[in-house]
């Protein structure tokens, strides 16, 4: 962890002409939280689990990084630093399930249609402002995806946002591996504007099955090769190890959570159907505007959804798009997560939870959980975070208003019980960042504006 | 007016539970009583009555004060809000159907960065989905801009989101569209070998260009002056230079799309010397000369209050500039612009709740409503006709479940000039079809 006293950290811009005063107010604050206390209790919140209701005027203990107590009261040690929570809001993390921050714009290696062997950790800047900025609209963990152009595109990073720690340190330990796969307009566009395979969604799903064809035959060259082993042959030649392919195994042997960007009813069952025929199970579709369609088929899969608020209209297989999408959804069962595909809405997820209370008469704790233990149940860390349950990460945001609500903004954002962003504080209101954060432009979606242009 | 009465009834069947609507009076007179009124121009009226005779509002108070007319069609909005209906300042609606399908846009003429004589008005699409899907959030009304390719991008329509085409083009060459920053600067391609390279492709073309405009509208105005005189004297007429006539003249506002503080300063410059009546949109990144916007003593438009920071700056700095600026005294409306620059209104709707955010960071909460109601109506003219429940003014008038900036709150029936609007759209049709 790379800390610093404060007089080291830069607030570039009008930031830096805070008066000298409040800037030795925030040294001694910064320094007495150099290590974050073991204990920490929130007293007088209303407290909204996200996977048992809330508790008004609720407590919260963290004991070294994770919840250890949650109720009407708790039984924190008297050492236990007290935050006074009269009046707020206490929730768990928000996570995004689908996010192209933080990449520069290496977001799509679309140069071939099948390239599930880049990872996006490879492209990962941890400086990047956007990072800082959703850590500041309370979100504390995200699933970094490869972009839409691909048909099978690359591997994702899961990140906690522990924005000023060294890179390593904000990976999510032993997160399973997740692989972004894509399917409609946006293949098509970028390969059939270059007179390539795909420019159809013919070409789209065909090329899928290609590519898995190759990969069970890369499969049974090394089970092939294992048996003779096995046999004791000392002449079996090993076949050649390929990236690629082996890669697109895992995802036949089920080693890769599947997330697939996918817009229309149509392309669900398709890909179902694929899936079914190759044997690997679909974790997610993202976007799946028109799940509202084919809710109760794509339930019985077991397929989650990440999809957005009410975003429509953008392009033609969003048309159909309808914010009554998620809320009709998951009344037919479908597990349903809202997700920013976005550097601005990041900022903001909770307020779209929000208006699933308006678009369908979502209860507050379904909507909440459509930001916090759904997402994590897609990512594959709902057993790590997601809701205040004893046990878990303590990944908690304080908010000034009901979360739910346009008016609430994140106060103070814990992430493993430590201290990551607080409001209050001068300057940026980060309390590990150090240097100069990168600004890498752009502001729309990253996945729909973007991709192959 | 008949196409709105015929709509009436439709408006009424279409209501819903919520609102229990007595009727038994077919007239043209509704009463929505025991509502909140949140008037805008005089407070809040708990437990209102508010009468609507003939598409106008003709009382406004609490049920005390306000005879309710025999035969009126009374709409019990218990537990409601009742609210003058939203005016967004900037908006594509009719200029775009799907944002990726270029066949379905007329959003901005790119040939030209001078092209005051594309009018709004000749490519308004009345029909488009977009409207049905925003007037059910409660917005009523609408400023319809060009996009923001070009210096002067061509003259705004004001709208309302109901009715025949005639009836929503409420009115047409309102604004003047221009805009200033790097976004205008003839350099596609991006200056590289074989990009194309027009003049202006700095911000000195486009000062240059848009002063010898000016001075050259001025010269042609002189000349069409003089040939008035001698009628026999055949005179050509200009449609660039008629277009700028009454902007020059200082008739009618330009709303000038700018972002960094300095080119507000370059811009404001120009403006002032041509004695244009400006609207600045919005000086995102504005934040330090805040107090030198507030002595151009002009209307400011926020839009997007969700653009982003600049890299030095504290995640809030956007957020907070509705606060700032009215805290300055400064009149402002906010638009539903996307973060990133004008790119389409499917999310218009959202327009209440981009007001409620900048009351999250400061605003006062009766500002928020101002900004998207009153104040843009007064600044593109319409103050004596819209945004504030008020006696006289056309009765658009929204009745929703709770506060209307809030993301939680469901609009339950908007009336635009007096007609309870269907609350139908594409989407609402869909949903229907889907939930049987």
């Amino acid at each position: 962890m790379q800390r610093k006293p404060v007089a080291e950290r830069g607030f570039p811009g009008p930031l830096s002409l805070v008066l000298p005063l409040a800037v030795a107010a925030f040294a001694t604050l910064a320094s007495a939280q150099q290590q974050p206390p073991t204990d920490i209790v929130f007293r007088g919140a209303t407290v909204m689990t996200a996977s048992h209701g809330t508790i008004e005027h609720g407590a919260v203990w963290i004991h070294a990084g994770k919840i250890a107590g949650v109720g009407a009261s708790v039984s924190a040690p008297g050492t236990a630093a007290v935050v006074d929570a009269t009046g707020m809001w206490l929730t768990p993390g928000i996570i995004d399930p689908h996010s192209h921050s933080a990449l520069d714009s290496d977001i799509n290696e679309a140069t071939s249609p099948v390239t599930p062997s880049m990872h996006m950790i490879d492209a990962f800047d941890n400086r990047s402002a956007d990072l800082y900025r959703a850590l500041a609209g309370g979100v504390t963990t995200e699933l970094l995806l490869h972009g839409s152009a691909n048909m099978i595109g690359g591997q994702a990073v899961v990140i906690k946002n522990k924005f000023g720690l060294d890179r390593d340190a904000m990976i999510f330990p032993n997160a399973p591996g997740s692989i972004k796969f894509a399917a409609g307009e946006n293949p098509k566009r970028v390969y059939g504007s270059r007179d390539q395979l795909p420019s159809t969604r013919m070409g789209n799903f065909e090329v899928m099955r290609m590519a898995f064809e190759d990969a069970r035959h890369y499969m049974a060259e090394w089970d092939a090769y294992d048996a003779k082993v096995k046999k004791g042959d000392k002449d079996a030649v090993a076949p050649k190890r390929d990236l690629k392919l082996e890669a697109l195994a895992d995802v036949l042997r089920g080693k890769l959570y599947v997330q697939i960007h996918c817009y229309r009813a149509d392309e669900f069952l398709t890909e179902e159907a694929i899936a079914k025929e190759y044997g690997y199970k679909i974790r997610a579709f993202h976007h799946a505007l028109e799940m509202y369609k084919v809710a109760p088929q794509i339930a019985a899969d077991g397929t989650a959804i990440a999809t957005f608020s009410d975003w429509w209209g953008f392009k033609d297989e969003a048309r159909d798009a309808i914010p009554w999408n998620a809320v009709m959804s998951m009344r037919k069962g479908v597990r349903v997560a809202l997700k920013s595909d976005s550097d601005d809405h990041i900022r903001r997820l909770n307020a779209e939870a929000g208006k699933m209370i308006h678009y369908g008469g979502a209860t507050e704790d379904e909507a909440i959980r459509m930001i916090t233990l759904n997402p994590a149940w897609i990512i594959g860390v709902d057993d790590r975070t997601g809701s205040i349950d004893v046990g878990k990460d303590a990944d908690l945001v304080l908010w000034n208003h009901d979360p739910l609500s346009t008016y609430a903004r994140a106060m103070k954002v814990y992430i493993d019980g430590d201290l990551f962003f607080d409001a209050s504080l001068p300057g940026w209101g980060t309390t590990h960042f150090t240097g100069v954060m990168h600004d890498e432009g752009g502001f729309g979606s990253d996945d729909d504006e973007e991709d192959g242009q | 007016m008949k196409q709105l009465a015929l709509a009436t009834a439709v408006g009424i069947l279409a209501t819903g539970v919520a609102l229990a609507a007595d009727n038994s009076a077919a007239s043209n007179t509704i009463a929505i009583t025991g509502g909140k009124l949140l008037t805008v121009s005089h407070g809040t009226i708990e437990n209102g009555v508010l009468v609507i005779a003939d598409g106008k509002i003709a009382a406004v108070g609490t049920a005390n004060s306000v005879k309710i007319p025999k035969g009126a069609q009374v709409v019990d909005a218990k537990g409601m809000t009742v609210y003058p209906g939203l005016i967004d300042p900037e908006s594509n609606f009719g200029l775009t159907e799907i944002s990726a399908d270029l066949a379905t846009n007329d959003l901005e003429e790119r040939s030209d960065e001078i092209m005051p004589h594309m009018h709004v008005a000749d490519a308004f699409h009345a029909e488009t989905e977009l409207i049905p899907v925003a007037r059910l959030n409660g917005i009523t009304n609408a400023v319809v801009a060009p996009a923001s390719a070009d210096s002067i991008a061509g003259q705004d329509i004001f709208i309302q989101l109901y009715g025949s085409r005639a009836q929503m083009m409420m009115g047409t060459d309102v604004a003047l569209a221009m805009n200033f920053g790097a976004e205008q600067r003839r350099r596609s391609g991006g200056g590289g070998a074989g990009a194309r390279s027009t003049y202006p492709s700095t911000r000195m073309g486009l000062i240059t260009e848009l002063r010898q405009t000016f001075l050259d509208t001025q010269d042609y105005m002189a000349k069409r002056d003089a040939a008035a005189k001698k009628p026999d004297a055949p005179f050509k007429r200009d449609l660039k230079y008629e277009a700028l006539i009454p902007y020059l003249k200082g008739e009618r506002p330009v709303v000038i799309g700018v972002y960094q503080a300095y080119d507000v300063e370059t811009i404001m410059k120009v403006a002032q010397e041509f004695h244009l009546k400006v609207i600045l949109n919005h000086v995102t990144h504005s934040q330090e000369i805040l107090d030198e916007v507030a002595a151009y003593k002009v209307p400011v438009i926020i839009g997007s209050i969700y653009d982003a920071p600049r890299a030095d700056e504290r995640y809030d700095a956007v957020y907070t500039l509705p606060a700032e600026l009215a805290r300055r005294g400064v009149k402002i409306a906010i638009s539903s612009q996307e973060a990133g620059g004008p790119v389409s209104s499917h999310s218009a709707r959202n327009l209440p709740y981009a007001a409620g955010f900048a009351a999250a960071y400061g605003l006062p909460y009766d500002d928020a409503l101002k900004a998207i109601t009153l104040n843009v109506a007064e600044m593109f003219g319409f103050g004596d006709r819209l945004g504030s429940l008020d006696v006289g003014k056309m009765a658009n008038v929204v009745v929703a479940n709770g506060d209307p900036l809030d993301v939680r709150t469901d609009v339950k029936q908007v009336y635009i000039q007096g007609v309870a609007v269907p609350m139908v759209s594409r989407q609402t049709q869909l949903r229907d079809e889907y939930s049987k």
